[in-house]
C-alpha cells in the first residue's frame, strides 16, 4: 500500500546561526490529518525548523517538504496550502482588526467569512479596533483568525499560546478544534511548537520531543503514555535490593520507592510485586511529565 | 452524560471515550435513541482531537452501540449487542480474566470477589432504576 504524501518532511535538516548550531540531523514526518508536537525548551530549535519550512530560512544541510514540494523553488504553492501563526504576531498597528483581516484575506485564494464572524464573536474582538491597541492574547487571537479562515490543510503554530493568561490558552485551543478541524476528516493537518504540552495534551497525535537541535524522542501520545509510567511501591521494612537498572529514574524515601519507566514498566511491576509491597500502584505520565522525564534523564 | 478524560490511565483517548459511553449506556445513563453529543462540541469541551472522537464513534458503531443517522447524528442503538453470543461471551472473558489477575494480585480471595461481583451487579441496578424513575417522573 502507498502511503500518502506526507504533509511534512524533513530530513537531515541542520541549520546554524554563524558558529551557533540551532539544528542539527532533525528529521521527521508528518502524516496528513495529524496534529503533530514539536516540543522543547525555549531555544531548542523549534522556531528555526519553522522558518525552514516557511521558507524564511534556508536548510543547510538536509531537505524539508510540504506536501511533497520545496518551499524554495515552490514558495507560492506552499504558502498556499498552509497558514502560520508565529510567536511574535506583529501586525499594521494603525489598521482596524476589520481593516487587517481584509488586507490578509487579499493574499487569499479562499477566505471563509463565516468563521471568521463566529470567531470574532466567540473572542469578543471589536472590529473598530486599532490592533495597535490590542493585548497580547487579542493579537493572537487576530492571527489564529487569519490563519484559520483561508481553510488551508496545514496549519502551523509556533509557541502560540506562550505569554497567554490561562483562558485565553483555552480558548486558543478550543478555537483550533473547533474552527480548524472543521472539514472532511483527516484532510487538516497541525504542526505546533510548544513548551507549553499540557494544554495541547489531548490534541496532539504523534510529536518528537528536540533538545538543542537533536530530535530526541519521537512517538506516537498515546503509545508514549502507555510506555512512560511512574511507579509507586511501598514496602513493610525498608526495600529489599531489587534490580532496578531498567528504569530511567529510582526516588527512595524510607519504605518508599518511586521509579519513572519507559516501557519496562510490566517487568518491574512484576519484580516489586515478587517482595510483597504493601503498597503498589501505577499511572501513566503525561506527555509534559513524559518531556521533563526525558530531558532530566 | 459528562465524560472525563485521564491523561494518566494509560489508555489510549478514543478508548477512554468508547468506554466511557459503553458505561453510560450499561448504566441507563444513555438510554435506547438517546442523541449522543455531536463531535465538534465533544472534542471542544474534552479539548481533545476531533479526530480522535470520530475515532472513537466510528469505533463504537463498529461494535453495534451506536448508530449514525446522516444528517441527525449519533444515537444509542434500540438493540444493542448485534454480536454473537460466542463473540460477546469471549470479549467479556478477556475483562473478567483481568479482574481476576488484579484480585490475586491485590490477594482478593475468591469468594470476597465474587460477593464484590454481585455488589456491583446490585449496584448497576440500582443505578438503572433509578435513571428509569427519573423519566418516568
Amino acid at each position: 500500500m502507498n502511503s500518502p504524501t506526507p504533509a511534512i518532511q524533513i530530513e537531515n535538516l541542520t541549520y546554524a546561526y554563524g558558529r551557533a548550531e540551532a539544528v542539527h540531523d532533525l528529521s521527521l514526518s508528518v502524516q496528513p490529518g495529524r496534529c503533530y508536537g514539536l516540543f522543547g525548551r525555549n531555544g531548542a530549535g523549534k522556531t528555526t525548523t519553522m522558518k525552514c519550512l516557511l521558507n524564511l530560512l534556508r536548510p543547510q544541510r538536509g531537505q524539508v517538504r510540504v506536501f511533497g514540494l520545496d518551499p524554495a523553488k515552490h514558495e507560492v504553492a506552499v504558502k498556499r496550502s498552509l497558514s502560520y501563526v508565529p510567536d511574535q504576531v506583529a501586525f499594521y498597528p494603525w489598521m482596524s482588526v476589520r481593516e487587517t483581516l481584509d488586507y490578509l484575506a487579499s493574499f487569499r485564494a479562499n477566505w471563509n467569512r463565516m468563521i471568521e464572524q463566529e470567531l470574532l464573536e466567540r473572542f469578543q474582538l471589536d472590529p473598530a479596533q486599532r490592533t495597535g491597541n490590542l493585548s497580547k492574547g487579542q493579537r493572537t487571537q487576530v492571527a489564529l483568525i487569519a490563519a484559520v479562515c483561508p481553510e488551508t490543510d496545514l496549519l502551523v503554530l509556533d509557541e502560540p499560546t506562550s505569554g497567554l493568561d490561562p483562558i485565553v490558552r483555552r480558548e486558543f485551543i478550543e478555537a483550533v478544534i473547533g474552527a480548524y478541524q472543521q472539514g472532511i476528516p483527516g484532510h487538516r493537518t497541525i504542526l505546533v511548537s510548544t513548551h507549553l504540552i499540557a494544554e495541547f495534551e489531548g490534541l496532539i497525535d504523534e510529536f518528537t520531543l528536540i533538545d538543542r537541535g537533536r530530535a530526541v524522542l519521537t512517538l506516537d501520545a498515546d503509545l508514549a503514555r502507555e510506555r512512560f509510567q511512574k511507579i509507586r511501591a511501598r514496602f513493610a521494612q525498608s526495600p529489599p535490593e531489587i534490580d532496578l537498572q531498567a528504569a530511567l529514574r529510582v526516588r527512595r524515601d524510607g519504605r518508599e520507592l518511586e521509579l519513572i519507566v519507559n516501557g519496562a514498566g510490566p517487568e518491574l511491576m512484576e519484580r516489586l510485586r515478587q517482595h510483597n509491597p504493601e503498597a503498589l500502584s501505577t499511572e501513566s505520565l503525561t506527555l509534559e511529565e513524559i518531556f521533563v522525564a526525558t530531558l532530566k534523564a | 452524560m459528562i465524560l472525563q478524560i485521564n491523561f494518566k490511565s494509560g489508555m489510549p483517548i478514543y478508548l477512554q471515550i468508547v468506554d466511557q459511553i459503553k458505561a453510560a449506556a450499561a448504566s441507563g445513563a444513555l438510554q435506547p435513541g438517546e442523541a449522543l453529543p455531536s463531535i465538534r462540541p465533544l472534542a471542544e469541551e474534552l479539548r481533545v482531537n476531533r479526530n480522535t472522537v470520530a475515532k472513537a464513534y466510528s469505533e463504537l458503531e463498529s461494535l453495534g452501540v451506536i448508530e449514525t443517522l446522516p444528517g441527525r447524528g449519533c444515537f444509542l442503538k434500540e438493540n444493542q449487542s448485534t454480536l454473537r453470543k460466542e463473540v460477546r461471551r469471549k470479549l467479556l472473558i478477556e475483562e473478567v480474566d483481568q479482574a481476576i489477575v488484579q484480585a490475586h494480585h491485590l490477594q482478593v480471595p475468591r469468594d470476597e470477589f465474587l460477593k464484590l461481583i454481585q455488589e456491583r451487579l446490585d449496584a448497576l441496578d440500582d443505578k438503572r432504576r433509578a435513571h428509569q424513575d427519573h423519566k418516568e417522573d
